[in-house]
């Protein structure tokens, strides 16, 4: 399954710079197309296009959003087990393992290191074996366990 | 229908430069899964009869586990494989880190060298791209120093596996690394990789790997969890108390079936660091080249390599990719280096009780030594005990050793030595291929003191003690290993609770029963064997593994992530059937099975005068029958029947 790219495009080329896997190619102001092999439907495309030309798996046409209200991973670390799994889901590899030890133990713990380069895909969500991520909307000096919300510098885009 | 494997591989032929994709027909994931069994059952068709491990013929190959990426818990190893230089047979290595998972997210569930590149090269595979590169500046150095060099320039997302100079400088002793020290270590492949003028992989893919029934694998691995953090009281004692354990165990005449839950809080408290002391009053660790014994290395000797000791050097734990036990650990060390990855129980062993050494510090720094220099501390460790052993008989003298005083002990003379065999210089040339080509060069009977099967090093698990480890250090197509099986793993992993028609232990049995030679016995070794040989396909953790099978739903991940419907004792088969193509490797590269035996020390057959394996002897040519026959080799030489390989579909 892939996400394809409609008759809507007019060829900016906003999806081909955000997608992780290198999948979209096309002339500059011509139709783009995806390479069915390559997308991992992670659904970046769709929320960058503002032609609204990108088509998810089941068909249905992606709106474009704000890249400061993209959903982004909150790590609750009394469930996480350090298994690193969510940094590996990740295609554009903004979470991290820290190289210090969590608060209340002695494991390391995953964090969004580059919350600016983080695409709100959710693979982290989705593949994390004890459900310990979720994704939800950025609020402004919100309190999470992350450590780059902790030093106050957000995700502002 | 979603399946947990990407179907192909790519095969890179560094003579030319060319690489192909191939696909892999179903039917051969249902036989072999992938990982080691892929790896066998490529090297098995493609490596031409007695082609030279050294030479272009030979097949260097990246497997990836199974059950990597598919949301199961201890399931993040790849393996190494290759024809060994080391063995003359078939070689493989395993490792953790995160290399595994990358090899799928580039589209390939293995990656396989063949041919010598003219010039060093690395591979650097990028979305579906894939380019050899020049490492004209990258050879020569270290495999901590080339990760960084590569992880800036590709960014930190990229896998690296590489070689040090031990590799480059074709050590038949030494591996590949990955994560900044983790070794795939055994069988002598990096000398492979060396050869072939391969200095790095560079994986950077973002291919998703998917599963029949999401649902289903993260409810297993819910399950999986409950268990591995399940609270033990054995972690609130101090270190010096679980050395009292290994004391009792020696001591006791009555024994029960050891449970994997009490390693496992070992493991995650202290790393295999928490066997330092246990083992060696036990009667688990050999000592002084195999000669000594618990004795020789007291309570307060070994109370510098106390755990607890270990552990205080410890910044923060180490998880391999999908791991959520944790026994790894990023220590601080004194000297050059100020990192390295906490030492294992077969590091610190190797190099330390081994060759008599128990200076601590010493073995951080050669811990992160070998691991930059690519080189296996089990052999390395092993090899300069040899040499230790030849120099206090005078075989060897300080004019050969070029100074140093190699007696049992010396630490700066362990630590130069270990220096010269990673730079070939001196000794250290004539000792860089492990302890069997050593002892064959020094001749002077020095032979007598090289403990190894097959050519291989063991590992710090004396079969004396567990006389499964000798088993399977006599009779797996990889001899010398200690990851394969052992009378203490059979009770661990619990397979006849699935698996039909296995022998349970009884609920407490006398310690001499561990040594009697029987039916029983050879069904359990050989069961180790099918349960490791599919748990290193499926990429599968032993130290994981050990928790049971019930709890670690090895088989339940399998039949979810693919949607197969096999029951335990197919996968067995599946185990049973990539055993059996490993052996048959063995000899149609005309390995003698019975020539992989253990050497006669370590077997006991001048049984030991003290100490906790005082006088015992452990017949492996009797159990190595037994064995045999549990397979459908033929009892008396080892080698697969006609009929065994017929009906295992082994052509």
């Amino acid at each position: 399954m892939s996400y394809t790219i409609t008759e809507k495009c007019n060829g900016c080329g906003a999806c081909v710079r955000i997608c992780p896997a290198e999948a979209i190619s096309g002339e500059k102001k011509k139709i783009h197309t995806i390479d069915a092999d390559l997308c991992i439907e992670c659904g970046a495309c769709g929320r960058v296009c503002p032609q609204s030309a990108l088509l998810d798996t089941e068909g249905v046409a992606c709106i474009m959003v704000k890249r400061s209200e993209w959903l982004k991973p909150e790590i609750t670390l009394s469930t996480c087990v350090a298994c690193g799994i969510c940094i590996d889901a990740c295609p554009v590899g903004c979470l991290a393992m820290s190289e210090r030890p969590r608060e209340k133990g002695v494991d390391p713990f995953p964090y969004l290191k580059d919350a600016k380069a983080c695409i709100g895909c959710g693979f982290c969500c989705r593949e994390c074996p004890v459900d310990a991520i979720a994704m939800s909307k950025p609020v402004k000096a919100q309190k999470t366990t992350s450590e780059i919300s902790k030093d106050g510098t957000g995700e502002s885009t | 229908m979603n399946k947990p494997y990407m179907g192909k591989i790519l095969m890179v032929d560094l003579s030319n430069g060319t690489m192909t994709e191939e696909t892999i027909p179903d039917s051969v994931y249902e036989q072999y899964l992938s990982g080691m069994g892929l790896g066998a059952y490529i090297l098995y068709n493609r490596i031409p009869t007695g082609a030279d491990p050294l030479g272009p013929e030979n097949i260097l190959g990246f497997c990836s586990g199974f059950l990597t990426g598919t949301g199961s818990f201890f399931s993040g190893r790849w393996t190494l494989v290759g024809k060994s230089p080391l063995t003359g047979g078939w070689g493989d290595a395993n490792c953790g880190g995160t290399f595994s998972p990358a090899i799928k997210h580039c589209g390939y569930d293995a990656i396989f060298f063949k041919g010598i590149s003219p010039k060093p090269v690395y591979l650097y595979v990028k979305n579906g791209k894939t380019t050899l590169k020049d490492a004209a500046d990258i050879w020569g150095q270290d495999a901590v120093e080339t990760e960084e060099t590569l992880k800036k320039q590709y960014g930190p997302k990229a896998a690296v596996a590489v070689i040090g100079p031990a590799g480059e400088k074709v050590s038949l002793i030494s591996g590949v690394c990955t994560d900044k020290g983790r070794i795939a270590a055994r069988s002598g492949l990096g000398a492979v990789m060396g050869v072939k003028k391969l200095k790095a992989v560079v994986l950077d893919g973002v291919q998703r790997i998917v599963t029949h029934d999401p649902a289903a694998m993260k409810r297993l691995s819910k399950h999986c969890d409950k268990w591995a953090k399940f609270p033990m009281p054995l972690s609130l004692l101090p270190g010096s108390l679980i050395a009292l354990v290994g004391t009792f165990l020696r001591l006791t005449t009555v024994l029960f079936p050891f449970d994997g839950l009490l390693y496992k809080t070992i493991l995650k408290k202290w790393g295999t660091g928490g066997l330092n002391q246990l083992s060696i009053e036990w009667g688990d660790s050999p000592l002084k080249n195999w000669e000594g014994s618990n004795r020789d290395f007291p309570l307060k000797k070994s109370a510098k390599i106390n755990p607890d000791i270990i552990k205080n050097a410890e910044i923060v734990k180490y998880h391999c990719y999908s791991c959520p036990m944790g026994c790894g650990g990023i220590c601080a060390t004194k000297g050059k280096y100020a990192h390295t990855h906490k030492p294992e129980y077969e590091s610190m062993l190797a190099l330390g009780g081994l060759c008599m050494n128990e200076d601590l510090d010493s073995l951080f720094y050669l811990n992160e030594l070998l691991n930059r220099a690519g080189m296996d501390t089990i052999s390395a460790g092993a090899t300069a005990a040899f040499a230790i052993e030849c120099y206090e008989k005078g075989i060897i003298t300080k004019e050969d050793t070029g100074g140093l005083e190699l007696k049992w002990g010396n630490t700066e003379a362990i630590v130069a030595l270990i220096k010269k065999m990673i730079a070939r210089e001196g000794i250290g040339d004539l000792l860089a291929d492990g302890s069997k080509i050593a002892a064959a060069k020094i001749g002077k009977g020095s032979g007598e003191f090289t403990v190894h099967a097959g050519g291989q090093e063991p590992a710090m698990h004396d079969g004396r003690n567990d006389p499964g480890f000798n088993v399977h250090y006599s009779v797996e197509p990889t001899p010398g290993r200690h990851t394969l099986g052992a009378g203490l793993y059979y009770e661990m992993f619990q397979l006849w609770k699935r698996v039909k028609g296995l022998p349970r232990p009884s609920l407490l049995y006398m310690k001499g029963n561990k040594y009697k030679i029987n039916k029983e016995k050879a069904q359990s070794s050989a069961a180790c064997s099918k349960f490791m040989s599919l748990a290193n396909g499926a990429g599968m953790c032993m130290f994981g593994i050990f928790i049971g099978i019930k709890r670690v739903p090895t088989f339940d991940w399998l039949n979810a992530a693919t949607g197969w419907k096999f029951t335990p004792e197919e996968y067995m088969v599946i185990g049973e059937r990539i055993q059996t193509l490993k052996q048959a490797f063995n000899v149609r590269h005309g390995i003698e099975p019975k020539s992989n035996f253990i050497s006669s020390r370590a077997q006991g057959k001048v049984p030991q005068k003290e100490g906790a394996n005082k006088g015992r002897f452990v017949d492996v040519e009797k159990l190595a029958s037994g064995y045999w026959e549990q397979f459908g080799w033929d009892t008396t030489t080892g080698k697969p029947k006609e009929e065994t390989l017929k009906k295992l579909g082994i052509k």
